[in-house]
């Protein structure tokens, strides 16, 4: 089936199974690697990619939802000043290190500041709540969102 | 060979459904893991797909003209949360549900379709005196969520019906909810219950409680509930004992991956007893 969406900004158009996951679309089809596989069932949020600015669970969206849709994954997300302030904040606080959940944190801290700019600790852990990292112990990633916010983001 | 259907009005999908059986994928939260086979391949699907989130008739929260709430059957989670027309006690619920982005695909009428156990909306949706709308060629019916789900997975729907929407009655009481888990986000829940009650000039003039993980469904009896109105807070009170034995019988919890029979069990009383010292 035919299937048209716009990610990150350029319109596709793709002849695939409406079941197919998002995921592999994005991984497979269009050989956009930054977005992450991990637990493949909801849990983990590597995975993550905004769907019209809302961060989702790629692994368990069917293709077919996406239909004409806007979809942003890390790879074109990398070309904004935002994600310039963000990545260096998660540099700066040590919020990434294996990497493996950092595209998805990233997404995520995106979404959570253009809605709330200036976001309280528990926010800051709520909007996360979906996204797991085995290396930092999230300390360091809060952090990182909080010097992300302190150095705002011009949205 | 399967098919995948993609109705983009009601009509054409409840066509759809009285000539053939097949699953229904909304969000994909529940159908996209049951039929997950592995990286890189498709869903297992052994007959034909329709999928509801393109039907845009089905896209609405509103209340009626009696008062009744109504969202339709791709209102998700996220959408809900953000509606000054859906009770806090609803918003409560979900913001344990999951996770931020499971709850931006995940929609309700999905969440009662899955029947579940351990499904968190059910529990205010019992309560509260839900009912669904099942629409097919020949027409609508309503159920109660309550009668509506008869056991694990299992549903009361025929092949050539659609979910189309919920009705939430109004219902003005005062609530108690817990759900025990094992973590603060993404967690399944262990035990639940959810409690509501009105007093009026010192007597009970309405209680109701259900229970979530500890049967098949969540559970509520009624017969316990009603025996309970128009006595005053006070014989309430002095008789919580009595009340947690009139329940044993309805707690059959199991053990699996999540929890054990006992825990459950302490965990179920011990929250009914809390509850029941929380009216006044």
């Amino acid at each position: 089936m035919k299937i048209s969406f716009v990610i990150n900004n350029k319109k596709v158009s793709l002849d695939v199974e409406p079941s197919m996951r998002l995921l592999d679309v994005i991984r497979n089809e269009l050989h956009l690697t930054g977005t992450k596989e991990g637990c493949g069932e909801g849990e983990c949020g590597a995975c993550t990619v905004l769907i019209n600015e809302e961060p989702v669970n790629s692994c368990l969206y069917p293709a077919i939802n996406a239909a004409n849709k806007n979809i942003m994954t890390i790879e074109g997300f990398r070309e904004t000043n935002e994600y310039r302030v963000i990545a260096d904040a998660f540099a700066d606080r040590g919020g990434s290190q294996c990497g493996f959940c950092t595209p998805g944190m990233i997404l995520v801290t995106y979404s959570l500041l253009k809605k709330n700019p200036h976001p309280s600790e528990e926010e800051i852990r709520f909007a996360l709540s979906g996204n797991l990292c085995r290396c930092t112990g999230y300390q360091a990633i809060v952090d990182a969102v909080k010097v992300a916010a302190v150095k705002g983001i011009k949205l | 060979m399967i098919q995948h259907f993609v109705p983009t009005t009601l009509k054409e999908a409840l066509k759809i459904l009285d000539e053939r059986d097949c699953y229904i994928m909304a969000g994909g939260t529940d159908l996209m893991v049951q039929k997950h086979r592995g990286s890189g391949l498709l869903p297992n699907f052994d007959k034909d797909v329709l999928y509801v989130m393109n039907i845009k008739e089905l896209d609405y929260i509103k209340t009626d003209a009696e008062g009744n709430l109504r969202i339709g059957a791709m209102n998700r989670y996220c959408e809900l949360m953000n509606s000054s027309l859906v009770p806090d006690i609803f918003k409560t619920v979900f913001k344990e549900i999951a996770s931020p982005n499971i709850r931006n695909m995940a929609t309700l009428v999905g969440n009662i379709a899955n029947a579940s156990p351990a499904g968190d909306s059910l529990l205010p949706l019992n309560l509260f005196n839900a009912r669904v709308v099942l629409s097919s060629v020949k027409g609508n019916r309503e159920v109660l969520v309550e009668d509506f789900i008869q056991g694990v997975r299992k549903i009361d729907r025929q092949k050539n019906e659609l979910i189309t929407e919920v009705i939430i009655p109004n219902c003005d009481l005062n609530f108690y909810y817990r759900k025990v888990g094992s973590r603060k986000a993404e967690s399944i829940t262990k035990v639940s219950l959810m409690g509501g009650y009105k007093i009026e000039g010192g007597k009970i003039k309405d209680l109701r409680i259900v229970f979530g993980s500890i049967s098949v469904k969540v559970v509520r009896n009624h017969f316990i509930e009603e025996k309970y109105q128009g006595k005053s807070v006070n014989e309430l009170r002095a008789r919580i004992d009595d009340i947690i034995n009139e329940y044993d019988h309805e707690i059959k919890p199991i053990t699996d991956q999540r929890s054990t029979m006992e825990y459950r069990k302490k965990v179920a009383k011990n929250l009914l007893r809390d509850f029941l010292k929380h009216v006044k």
